[in-house]
């Protein structure tokens, strides 16, 4: 592992220090008294100021222009926290809760300030490992069987605690599983605004499904210009559109550049971005930027032969969301057996671009992403999408394992686990499957996590296991 | 023990049933369902008749809790573990509804386990509307098109109104017998009622049709059954086996209602009997509102459940549903709270496909009827 030099140490505090800059901006325009007055409204944003321990996590031990990487990453991610907390503390006359399977970008364009509940179950967790036990003990005192996942668990005791912000109209689905489905009832019940629920087809691969997802749009959009002050502007949604566009476009270009043996950039820097900006605030200028800045800062470490890792010995397709309460399995699998995480299923995707010429299409292309996100497409959807993707990763990224974090409230992902391991074992591809929890760690601590995957590499893989400081 | 009752009870005991028998015997072509959202009418057309999937005796799930996993609903684990030990070798066909995380993933692993020469699933939308209705209609007419090549059988508007017409006719005699249930003394045990209606489910119709005339027969007949201590209702997902009911009834609780997947209510509403058989198929599995998979229609299922109480002079409400299934899950948590700040009683059970806690049940019965005051 290289040495940490001066430079990097400098790029760790100036993302720190902007960090703290941007926080201090956004309690000076909310103004002192208003601010107190949501930190103890909302005792979650407490936890959001942690977010300079999640850098120091992330980049420890890493080096150049991956460093960099991931410090940008988190500093942009911040910003864009502040600017959806702006909607809350500045805009709650046009602030809409939507789940994570209703697209953003037409909220945006209907001039409406967006929140998503779930986002603080995937959030805090990064943050401080434990933040979202309370809601789901909330949520389970109140009835919810433990076995429902515990993220929207955790929205029911959001919701039940009032740790919701109120909203003007709340924008649902039927996605991505049961949990999540049915945990838009205590929303409703607690948001006491109107609701809006959107029907997406399971099987969305042909044009009858487009078309009628098209058509759920459409009426959402109907639905929300009677129950809100936003309105539609098509100008607006295809300079989203377009800007997502370019967005994915460079990242496509990222993806030439990492599954390069070995990678220059990986782990949080490939997922992380995805993760944001794509499902929380596709479409944005900034979004743009970072991932313009990711291929550039892979591009410079490719013509200067550096790499992420050293040493990469081990390239891994990470399947299901990251493990968020460990979020730093990467940051310690990289250190201790040369484990590089190339690609993910919450990022991988092989969608073509939203076709901007007309209102419709642009709704098509934006249900496109919708039905072909990770948790629809993959999750929830047809086992077909699941194998084939799984494989074609492997295969295009130059993968040697498949750690599937089988997060113990994904029914739909666990009751394939069998079929997995036997395709796996059919196609040569070592599995290991992680039992945990996604946002509860008392199910399976951090610790817990790491053992597992010392447990495979050393007994699967059969790697050697370096001495970590 | 009449007669009708030790054959219902026989028609229960195992999947492939003497009337099954019978039936593939006259080559008759038997297609398991597993959800109620399936249009029965088309899988009605003959030689096809409809069977409801169930486990029925099932002592272990180890083939079902090894490609399912342990934290799936043992009603798929249990559905599962029978077609990969041969119980539905009977069958022609299996067919399925998208409705939920579970038996989605039943439908994937099954279609992996085992080469099933028919094996569809169906995608209904999860609200009603115009588009949701005019969806449903193209999911049937795709569906009606796959059935009758594989089949090799026709099916126009007019065979499907005639397997409509018979199902109503099935319907017709089965809602007489349950209005006898309003009566303050039945002459029927909710036990009795629901090995009826759950055979009805898996033998042909014309079979269903004789069971329930002799049922009916057989009640009309009979005197009243000794009073009992509570007038409950059933509420919940898929109820398949009627020995919950028998362990029910046994501490002192006359069921009176049902208001689950496979029991009669909303089931037994009347159908549409003229137009185009495919959007009167639509409509009503749409409309009916059976789950709450059906994302809009939580009122309206709290309000037809409250009908139903107050039609059957209903004491209290036991809802049941399996573990880990997380739409009943969710909504029963819901449910509870507001039917008891009603003031309704509220019984909720949690419960595994196959019956196990025999005691536990009867215990916890035993105190909601002691709670009411009964």
């Amino acid at each position: 592992m290289a040495q940490i030099n001066f430079k990097d140490r400098f790029v760790s505090r100036k993302y720190k220090l902007l960090n703290w800059l941007y926080i201090a901006m956004m309690a000076i325009k909310n103004g002192p008294y208003d601010m107190t007055r949501d930190l103890i409204k909302y005792p979650w944003l407490w936890e959001l100021l942690k977010v300079n321990r999640l850098l120091t996590k992330l980049t420890e031990g890493r080096t150049g222009n991956y460093r960099k990487a991931i410090a940008m990453l988190i500093h942009e991610v911040t910003k864009e926290v502040i600017h959806l907390l702006e909607g809350i503390f500045h805009r709650s006359d046009m602030l809409v809760l939507h789940e994570d399977m209703v697209p953003p970008e037409i909220l945006r364009a209907m001039g409406l300030s967006p929140w998503m509940p779930e986002l603080l179950g995937i959030l805090l967790p990064l943050l401080e490992p434990r933040a979202m036990e309370q809601y789901i003990d909330v949520a389970e005192n109140e009835g919810i069987p433990p076995d429902v996942c515990s993220l929207p668990k955790a929205v029911v005791g959001m919701a039940q605690k009032n740790r919701i912000p109120p909203a003007v109209a709340v924008v649902t689905s039927n996605l991505p599983c049961d949990g999540g489905m049915t945990s838009y009832l205590y929303v409703q019940k607690n948001a006491k605004a109107p609701v809006f629920r959107l029907d997406i087809p399971h099987n969305f691969k042909d044009v009858r499904a487009e078309k009628y997802f098209a058509g759920e749009l459409r009426r959402m959009i109907a639905w929300l210009e009677e129950h809100t002050p936003g309105k539609m502007d098509w100008d607006k949604l295809k300079v989203i559109c377009e800007e997502r566009n370019k967005m994915q476009e460079y990242e496509l270009e990222l993806w030439d550049l990492v599954s390069q043996k070995p990678a220059p950039l990986t782990a949080e820097a490939v997922y992380l971005g995805h993760l944001w900006f794509f499902n929380v605030c596709a479409g944005l200028k900034s979004g743009t930027r970072v991932f313009q800045k990711l291929v550039s800062l892979a591009k410079e470490n490719v013509e200067k032969g550096i790499y992420a890792l050293d040493d990469e010995k081990y390239r891994v397709l990470l399947w299901n969301p990251p493990t968020l309460h460990a979020i730093d399995l990467f940051v310690w699998a990289e250190k201790r057996y040369g484990v590089s995480c190339v690609m993910d299923s919450m990022t991988f995707n092989r969608l073509p671009f939203i076709d901007t010429s007309s209102e419709e299409s642009m709704l098509i292309g934006i249900g496109r992403n919708i039905m072909n996100g990770p948790m629809a497409r993959h999750t929830r959807g047809p086992i077909e999408n699941y194998f084939d993707d799984m494989f074609y990763i492997v295969k295009r990224f130059n993968i040697d394992m498949i750690w599937m974090a089988g997060h113990i409230g994904c029914k739909n992902t666990q009751a394939l686990n069998t079929i997995m391991r036997e395709k796996c074992r059919q196609n040569n591809v070592p599995l290991l499957i992680i039992d945990y929890d996604l946002s509860d760690t008392r199910i399976v601590p951090r610790e817990g996590i790491f053992a597992q995957v010392e447990h495979f590499m050393e007994n699967v893989m059969h790697a050697k296991a370096k001495k970590i400081a | 023990m009449t007669a009708i009752v030790t054959n219902l009870q026989e028609v229960l005991s195992q999947p492939q049933n003497k009337l099954i028998e019978r039936a593939l015997a006259n080559k008759m072509l038997p297609v398991g369902y597993a959800c109620s959202m399936v249009p029965i009418p088309l899988l009605s057309i003959k030689p096809l008749f409809p069977v409801r999937l169930r486990a029925a005796g099932i002592t272990s799930t180890e083939l079902g809790d090894l490609y399912l996993s342990s934290v799936i609903c043992s009603l798929s684990r249990s559905l599962l573990e029978y077609a990969l030990s041969g119980e539905y070798d009977f069958l022609r066909g299996f067919v399925f509804v998208a409705s939920c995380d579970h038996l989605r993933r039943l439908y994937d692993n099954l279609a992996y386990c085992q080469n099933v020469s028919f094996n569809h699933i169906l995608d209904i939308p999860h609200r009603y509307s115009e588009a949701s209705v005019e969806w449903t209609i193209d999911e049937f007419q795709r569906f009606a098109k796959k059935l009758s090549s594989h089949f090799g059988i026709g099916i126009d508007n007019e065979c499907i109104m005639q397997a409509i017409h018979k199902k109503e006719e099935l319907h017709a005699i089965l809602r007489r017998i349950s209005e006898m249930r309003k009566l303050p003394h039945p002459p029927f045990t909710g036990t009795d009622y629901h090995r009826l209606i759950v055979a009805t489910q898996i033998v042909p119709i014309d079979d269903a049709i004789q069971l329930a005339k002799e049922f009916y027969e057989m009640v009309t007949q009979r005197g009243k059954v000794p009073p009992q201590r509570a007038r409950v209702m059933i509420v919940g997902g898929n109820l398949d086996d009627p020995t919950f009911t028998e362990i029910i009834e046994s501490q002192g609780a006359l069921v009176v209602a049902d208001r689950y997947c496979t029991g009669s209510f909303p089931e037994l509403e009347p159908y549409e009997t003229e137009g185009n058989a495919f959007e009167i198929m639509a409509k009503r599995v749409l409309a009916l509102n059976r789950c709450p998979r059906m994302m809009e229609g939580y009122s309206t299922r709290l309000e037809y459940i409250l009908h139903l109480y107050r039609e059957y002079a209903v004491d209290g409400i036991i809802i049941e549903s399996i573990k880990f299934c997380d739409t009943w899950g969710v909504e029963t948590s819901a449910m509870v709270t507001q039917l008891r700040e009603m003031g309704i009683p509220v019984l909720r059970l949690e419960r595994e496909y196959r019956l196990s806690g025999e005691g536990q049940l009867r215990t916890r019965v035993q105190a909601f009827i002691e709670s009411m005051g009964k």
